[in-house]
């Protein structure tokens, strides 16, 4: 036996299944995706994927790390992915490619690889190109059949995909395209304008709720992270305590503020649930246990911290949807939650932030 | 509804006192195995090796010697304390050493050892048989177990009769009977339940009276089926209750099980009988009987064979010094698949290097590993602080604070994060998805600090010897002074002065004799 | 009245900068809390804590006390041979300083060592007695003299006296660890 003391017997869970739970718990949401826009959203992914192993490989090689052992634990797909469904689908390669190499190379491995980074890295290569290239990050390039169903073919046909390829790779571009033209603002926006929630829409005016004209496409797509993260809070790969305090503390803002008719309208506890990104921000992107909180407490001040930061900065900053900003900010703070809300001891007194001092018996 | 949801969330958000849901595991227990066959007889190995040391505490001085003939019950050894144990011969049969010395796996020192070559007569010594121990005050039954030399069978082995005179002077309200045998391939108490669950019982009883305790429950996992019906059809009538507690690991722990059936909870530097609890083994409760009701002594106890090399895994009424290799040689142990054996249960057990080693009062299992049930180690990534372990640790702990902390050799940190509430059950290296060797990390922490420890301890011994040399100094100095002055006719002086010069003569004719001596040394 | 303090952006920027005053307030009357049993303590007794206290005086100081009070001075942390590179480490943390090797003037790194007086050679002069700093030695004027080793703290300020040259510094036989730290075992370095 390799081990020479207690214990000999080890749960089967690993790191590696872990990640591909959580890959599997995203898929229904990426199929819901590509439904609505197109293949350009599968383009993202696979591009973003073969760039992230590729970078954290050369960056485990420079670093004279086991490669093989590293890269199997597949978390650089895990964030591969989440970079790929936050940047808008038909997003160029060189973006990917630049966001992905910025999260892997920068965030993860100078900060000391796996397990070490103090920030969410797919956030963080999403905040890069945020701020970089404002205008590629808000533009929704689509296949023109999502935009005009009128047109012949259904965007996940060929010429569907031959369009969000070109979009990705401009060098193909396919003249007859007006990118101009394809163009739209992320749906937030004009959820905000509109300030009603299209699945109920849909619904009156008689659209097929599953039709890419009937503009629910985000709703549904929130659902089915809604769904996988049950799914990996029901495996318990995730605790429910960052989620549930992020949702509960965005639908308490959203409610509180909510002014109906009034000047300023900040939007209905249904539009910031479910008309945005918040379900795959409070499961997939919050949760990520790197750098996360670690204790249970600490998870729920986290959770509760994300969840107002998304609030506040959506209905009063500049910048359209805020998860990375919010996640961003909340890393910051995750340390000092740790040290501050740990969980009380079995058999000590009380529980104590000065522990240490009151709390031996 | 929601008032059970608030109790509940309050302390997960970490201010409740009271109502705190404990971290578990549900390893595979893999208990069915042992479990198919009643407890057997072992037949006698050629010779027994008692160790003298079968408990914690001292070890026990031997009352034989080398060539004695000794029958079965008769004492070979006495206690040399009162957290010593008594030892008694298992069987008739010749001394054949005293003083063998073995290294035992859970001390790692060398134990001196009694070796009782066993004649196979099996001749009994006459025992004093009492009918009714209900009629017996508490310190004649407190003496009995003394005498009989029953320590704790669940492990640890603190000496009975004294875990129940503490008991006595703290007041203590309940007796825990515990056979919550939560360790995977462990299944010796069930055994024991299933088929003599009456002298358990009746133990449990004698125990209650030993102690003083109003009440006593029988803490049992609710997954021992056959155990809790024969226990259901025994308990009637006595002062015994059956408590069911959910089957999970490490439900047996004394802290966990004393939380799970009476929700008082062991404060971290404090004993079970701090707030009036005695918790003891089943094992041990029916040894209790036996010593009390039969006048027998603690000579043999049940063991668990289990593991897949072993053809046929099964629990062994066994003898006290009856070697590791002499059982698994009963079950058909298959040495192609056997890859290390180890004695305990797979969470908590110790490695067993030399199969040689005997059995002691208070080993309840061997395991032998096959590398299906057992796999090489995987490698070991980085903690990714996904908190399983957190969720996994029953003394509430966060292992992964206390891994980085642990790297660090952070002391103050590892103690503020509470390294010395952590009972080493293992369940957080269990859970652990990077399979980071936690506990090992924390032993060497703990012994790190405790040397640590140890190390200031004696530097400010040292710094108190110093000011008090310092202090003496001073005043012989002052007295000097004063003398001097008092003194001022220089008489003594010269006599003073006198006697120095002496003592300089002869300390150089002493230098003188020591150089001729070593020139003579070295010439020679 | 001034307009712009009529406007409410300027109360909620007030009340906003006031909440996260009275928060960071808080922090710090905890960490106020946490540490203040340290600050009981004078920077002389938590450097004289750090110290080995074996009172050798090998970092040309009479005992590790003076020692203590002359760092507190500005005297160099890296004299004090016994404490070795665990004492020095643990001052830097103190101090916030650098971190030196030790200074080799002062004695060399080498592991806890005893005094033992071979006894036969022993002429009864009680000179070692009187240079002992923590009296461990027990002897009498023309009696032989014996080391306590359990008190003895390795100083060596009793060979120098001796007039017979019988007293040896052995080494103390450290336990092994029963316990090593994982760390190296581990396939990713981290």
């Amino acid at each position: 036996m390799n081990s020479s003391s207690s214990p000999f017997q080890f749960a089967k869970l690993k790191t590696r299944q872990l990640m591909l739970l959580v890959l599997a718990a995203a898929s229904p949401a990426v199929l819901m995706h590509t439904w609505f826009f197109g293949y350009g959203m599968l383009l993202n992914i696979a591009l973003a994927a073969v760039i992230g192993l590729s970078s954290e490989a050369v960056c485990l090689w420079l670093q004279n790390k086991p490669i093989k052992v590293a890269l199997s634990d597949y978390s650089a797909l895990v964030t591969a992915l989440l970079f790929a469904v936050t940047i808008p689908p038909g997003t160029a390669w060189w973006l990917i490619a630049m966001g992905m190499v910025f999260a892997i190379a920068l965030v993860k491995h100078a900060y000391g690889g796996l397990g070490h980074n103090v920030f969410n890295p797919a956030m963080a290569g999403y905040l890069f190109l945020l701020l970089a290239f404002p205008l590629s990050m808000t533009a929704w390039h689509l296949p023109q059949a999502a935009v005009t169903p009128a047109s012949d073919h259904s965007p996940l046909s060929w010429t569907g995909f031959i369009e969000s390829l070109s979009f990705v790779f401009p060098i193909i571009q396919n003249q007859t395209i007006d990118i101009d033209g394809l163009a739209m603002a992320t749906p937030l926006i004009e959820y905000k304008m509109a300030g009603q929630n299209a699945v109920l829409e849909a619904y009156r005016e008689g659209l097929p709720l599953f039709s890419r004209s009937s503009g629910t496409g985000w709703e549904l797509v929130n659902m089915a992270y809604l769904i996988g993260g049950l799914f990996l809070l029901s495996l318990r790969i995730i605790s429910w305590h960052i989620p549930v305090a992020i949702i509960a503390s965005v639908l308490m803002m959203s409610l509180l503020f909510y002014s109906d008719g009034g000047s300023s309208v900040n939007g209905t506890p249904y539009l910031h649930l479910f008309g945005s990104a918040t379900m795959i921000g409070a499961f997939f992107i919050a949760t990520d246990p790197v750098s996360a909180a670690t204790s249970n407490p600490a998870r729920i001040v986290y959770g509760i911290i994300i969840g107002c930061s998304i609030y506040g900065i959506r209905v009063w900053g500049s910048y359209l949807d805020s998860i990375a900003i919010a996640v961003l900010f909340a890393n910051f703070c995750a340390p000092m939650l740790d040290h501050f809300f740990r969980p009380r001891i079995f058999g000590q007194v009380r529980w104590s932030p000065l522990r240490g001092q009151t709390s031996h018996e | 509804m929601a008032i059970s949801w608030a109790k509940r969330a309050c302390p997960v958000l970490g201010f409740g006192k009271r109502g705190v849901k404990l971290g578990a595991i549900k390893p595979p227990p893999h208990k069915l195995e042992s479990l198919r066959s009643r407890i057997m007889p072992t037949p006698l190995p050629e010779r027994l090796v008692l160790s003298l040391q079968q408990h914690q505490g001292d070890a026990s001085i031997p009352c034989v010697e080398v060539g004695d003939k000794v029958l079965k019950f008769q004492a070979i050894a006495e206690a040399n304390s009162e957290s010593s144990l008594n030892l008694h011969a298992p069987t008739s049969g010749t001394i054949l050493s005293v003083d063998q010395s073995l290294v035992f796996s859970d001390s790692m020192t060398p134990e001196a050892c009694i070796v009782l070559e066993c004649d196979g007569a099996d001749n009994a010594l006459k025992v004093s048989t009492t009918r009714d121990y209900r009629a017996l005050e508490h310190e004649h039954l407190l003496q009995r177990i003394e005498e009989a030399g029953v320590c704790g069978m669940g492990g640890a082995g603190y000496p009975t009769a004294l875990k129940l005179r503490h008991g006595i002077s703290k007041n203590i309200d309940l007796l825990l009977i515990n056979a919550a045998e939560c360790e995977p391939y462990i299944s010796c108490d069930e055994a024991l339940l299933r088929e003599r669950a009456k002298e358990v019982i009746q133990g449990a009883e004698i125990i209650q009276a030993a102690c003083l305790a109003n009440s006593c429950q029988l803490v049992i996992e609710s997954n021992m089926n056959e155990a809790i019906d024969a226990l259901r059809s025994e308990i009637t009538g006595s002062s015994v209750q059956l408590k069911i507690v959910a089957p999970s690991y490490p439900a047996g722990d004394e802290r966990q099980i004393v939380f799970a059936a009476t929700g008082r909870e062991t404060p971290s530097s404090g004993l079970p009988i701090d707030i009036g609890v005695v918790v003891v083994n089943a094992g041990t409760a029916a040894a209790c009987l036996h010593a009390v009701s039969k006048g027998q002594p603690c000579i043999s106890r049940v063991v668990t064979l289990a593991g897949s090399p072993l053809r046929t895994p099964k629990n062994f009424d066994v003898p006290i010094g009856t070697p590791i290799s002499h059982l698994q040689t009963l079950c058909g142990m298959d040495e192609q698949s056997h890859q290390g054996t180890l004695a305990g249960g797979s969470l908590m057990g110790q490695p067993v290097l030399n199969l040689d080693l005997p059995i002691k009062k208070t080993s309840n299992c061997v395991v032998a590993m096959s590398a299906q049930e057992f796999p090489a180690q995987e490698p070991v990534l980085p903690c990714i602080r996904c908190g399983y372990c957190a969720d996994a640790c029953p003394a509430h702990l966060l292992p992964q604070q206390l891994l980085v902390f642990s790297k660090q050799q952070a002391v103050e940190a590892l103690e503020d994060h509470g390294l010395f509430d952590c009972i080493e059950c293992g369940a957080c290296a269990y859970v652990c998805p990077s399979k980071i060797p936690l506990l090992q990390y924390y032993r060497s922490s703990k012994e790190l600090m405790l040397l640590e420890a140890g190390v200031t301890a004696r530097s400010s011994h040292w710094q108190q010897r110093f000011q008090y040399f310092q202090y003496r100094r001073k005043r012989v100095n002052q007295q000097r002074a004063e003398g001097k002055q008092s003194a001022s006719d220089n008489s003594q002086q010269v006599e003073q002065e006198f006697s120095r010069d002496k003592a300089r003569e002869e300390i150089a004719a002493a230098v003188a004799r020591v150089k001729s001596k070593k020139s003579k040394n070295q010439a020679s | 009245m001034n307009p712009f303090i009529e406007n409410p952006i300027f109360l909620y920027a007030t009340g906003l900068l006031v909440a996260l005053l009275l928060l960071l307030g808080f922090l710090r009357f905890i960490s106020l809390l946490r540490t203040q049993r340290t600050y009981q303590h004078s920077i002389v007794d938590l450097i004289n804590a750090e110290l080995p206290q074996t009172q050798c005086g090998h970092c040309s100081y009479a005992g590790c006390l003076p020692y203590a009070r002359a760092i507190a001075q500005g005297e160099a942390i890296n004299k004090c041979a016994p404490g070795g590179t665990q004492t020095i480490r643990r001052l830097s943390w103190l101090l916030n300083e650098q971190r030196e090797p030790l200074d080799p003037a002062h004695g060399s790194l080498s592991p806890a060592t005893v005094a033992v007086i071979r006894e036969e050679e022993c002429i009864g002069c009680t000179k070692c007695i009187q240079a002992c700093p923590v009296d461990a030695i027990s002897g009498a004027t023309k009696l032989m003299h014996t080391v306590i080793a359990a008190e003895c703290t390795g100083c060596d300020l009793c060979v120098d006296p001796c007039p017979v040259d019988c007293i040896d510094m052995i080494e103390v036989q450290q336990p092994p660890r029963q316990w090593p730290s994982p760390g190296p075992n581990e396939l990713v370095p981290c």
